[in-house]
């Protein structure tokens, strides 16, 4: 009777360790497989992507190590349980969560943050605030040579419309519609990463159409050429304000970039 | 509706990436040095002045970097080799947030607000001197401490002043039974309950043996308590990635800005969510970065004083050692000078 008690003990808890690994394993997989194939562009600011890789590294040998003592120990069949260590969880909730979490992170790539959530982190037409300030800053570079995020770094820096009329434009981004403009608008929009995809933050420049944004539904990639010009839009604090807009004069759709956010 | 939940995942999947690495090395930190670090030889050093014990108190987290489920098992320790109350809850309150592994990590996440960083580590400190003082006053721990704990002290300092005797008086307490009072009221599950018991069973009494004649443990016990953390602390980051990325993604912007933006509700509704998601002080930064664009700084500070002493986690484990008179008066102290401080901040900047 009390053999098999201990018997079923032991099962219980050799499932639990097993859990364990699993959990470390997965976890170690998933980092290592998502810094080898650029996912992390998607989730975290390139500093650490160098941090995330030793993660990896780290819980594949700690997963590595458990096996081998796990091993080790069912041919001596011996046990250690730990005992300084207060659990709030019962056992094997811990694990079983951190193995669901990096199943699911297998199985489900993560996406790019659309329009959405552009909308649900607040855009407007107005100069969007840009809020990692570059220690040195270079208008010298060409203008149509800037990107959307060097636009908005250069109207943050020096915000009169007017010094940029007529310059050439060519930027990419994807599109959000904002409610408050006329049908012939579009914002061409970025995400900045400061941290994680969490605190991404949409900045984004206006853009006149010579026909209704209708064409390019919201989150359509596209490359946009024209020229800065300068319009007063209606913007949400109903105080008229010039603003700096891009005439589109070709508008081109390209595939979501592989590295989609700015930093 | 697809679209969102997607867009959910991947932010909590982003909240993972980033927070694990800082997991993984506060935990890897704190079981390395758990092993290395020379209890006795600190608590000699423990100057009587309760504010500058408390100070002392206070700064303990940096040999200690463990967050507030690691501190209980430490700050039980020191109780139990004789150190004043007073240091005991000043490191209590302060470690999770005073140590170089949340320093890093909140500086990683508002790199572009570096006064919530700075203001989180002297608000804590501030709060953790201010407790630690307060209950210098109390000199004798005995009155403060779960029943069972209390007779242990009396035990173990009977064992200091006599050690012939005192063999016989702890054969005698390795009878009686142990009862942790309130364990199953809070955490509702008796096999928890039953956990912590066994954990107050067993950890004081080898930790006199253990730390009197301390050598170094093989790699066996270090694995055996990083696996521990890992399993424990993920789980937390887990539910508590999950529950910001939903706030995040599914919460209608207007609400959250209505309750994030006024200067108190917002300090409020971030202290609450601090008692609610116990998540590790290690990472809790990378949550509170997903509400930095819709609340107040002010309440931001909140949450990141106010979560790593108190909440729900927290509660379960002060309760293997304080009596419940004590955590409340704790806790109401904690929560008004968060409140005060934040909002302070709030009004004069």
């Amino acid at each position: 009777m009390n053999s098999t008690i201990k018997m079923k003990n032991q099962k219980s808890l050799n499932l639990l360790l097993i859990l364990d690994i699993l959990a470390i394993l997965a976890w170690g997989g998933l980092l290592f497989k998502y810094w080898l194939t650029g996912t992390l562009r998607l989730l975290i600011h390139p500093n650490y992507f160098g941090l995330v890789f030793i993660t990896s590294i780290l819980l594949l040998i700690l997963g590595a190590i458990k096996t081998a003592q796990f091993i080790s120990d069912k041919n001596e069949s011996k046990k250690t349980e730990n005992v300084g260590h207060i659990t709030l969880f019962p056992p094997g909730i811990g694990s079983i969560l951190l193995l669901i979490t990096a199943i699911l992170g297998f199985i489900i790539a993560p996406g790019v943050l659309t329009s959405q959530t552009a909308l649900q982190r607040g855009m407007s037409a107005s100069l969007p605030e840009v809020r990692s300030h570059p220690e040195a800053f270079y208008l010298s570079v060409k203008s149509s040579e800037r990107s959307l995020i060097d636009w908005v770094r250069t109207l943050n820096a020096y915000p009169e419309p007017t010094a940029y009329k007529g310059q050439k434009v060519k930027v990419s981004g994807f599109v959000v519609h904002l409610p408050q403009l006329d049908d012939n608008y579009l914002m061409i929009t970025r995400f900045i990463l400061t941290c994680c995809a969490v605190d991404a933050y949409p900045v984004g420049l206006p853009v006149k159409l010579e026909t209704s944004r209708e064409n390019y539904p919201p989150d359509t990639w596209l490359k946009i050429e024209g020229r800065a010009i300068v319009e007063v839009l209606s913007s949400e604090d109903d105080i008229d304000k010039r603003q700096f807009v891009i005439a589109a004069k070709s508008i081109e759709k390209i595939p979501t970039p592989k590295d989609p956010y700015g930093y | 509706m697809i679209n969102q939940l997607h867009n959910a995942f991947t932010l909590f999947l982003s909240l993972l990436v980033e927070a694990i690495p800082f997991l993984l090395l506060g935990v890897l930190l704190s079981s390395t040095l758990l092993s290395f670090v020379n209890e006795r030889g600190l608590i000699n050093k423990i100057p009587k002045n309760p504010i500058l014990g408390a100070s002392l108190g206070s700064f303990i987290g940096f040999l200690f970097p463990v967050c507030e489920c690691g501190n209980v098992p430490v700050a039980r320790r020191l109780l139990m080799q004789g150190v004043p109350t007073s240091v005991a809850i000043s490191f209590l309150l302060a470690a999770p947030t005073i140590n170089p592994i949340v320093i890093w990590s909140t500086w990683v996440a508002f790199r572009d607000q570096p006064e919530i960083v700075i203001l989180r580590v002297i608000f804590s400190l501030f709060i953790a001197i201010f407790i630690g003082c307060i209950f210098s006053l109390q000199k004798d721990p005995r009155s403060l401490l779960q029943p069972a704990l209390a007779k242990r002290l009396a035990i173990i300092n009977a064992y200091k002043k006599e050690t012939q005797q005192s063999q016989l008086i702890i054969q005698k307490t390795e009878r009686t039974p142990v009862l942790l009072q309130s364990g199953n009221n809070i955490l509702g599950q008796p096999s928890n309950s039953i956990r912590l018991e066994n954990n107050i069973r067993i950890t004081p009494i080898p930790s006199i043996s253990s730390n009197l004649n301390s050598k170094p443990k093989t790699l066996r016990p270090f694995i055996e308590n990083v696996v521990a953390e890992l399993r424990e602390l993920g789980g937390m980051l887990i539910l508590g990635s999950a529950m910001a990325a939903s706030i995040q993604t599914f919460v209608p912007r207007e609400i959250i800005l209505s309750l994030g933006q006024g200067i108190i509700s917002s300090i409020i509704a971030m202290m609450l969510l601090a008692g609610v998601v116990s998540i590790c002080s290690t990472v809790d930064s990378f949550f509170a970065l997903s509400f930095a664009s819709t609340f107040t700084t002010s309440s931001l500070l909140g949450f990141l004083v106010f979560g790593p002493t108190i909440d729900i986690k927290a509660l379960g484990l002060l309760l293997s050692i304080f009596k419940p008179r004590i955590i409340l008066y704790i806790f109401a102290l904690v929560t008004q000078l968060t409140f005060i401080l934040t909002l302070g901040y709030s009004l004069f900047f």
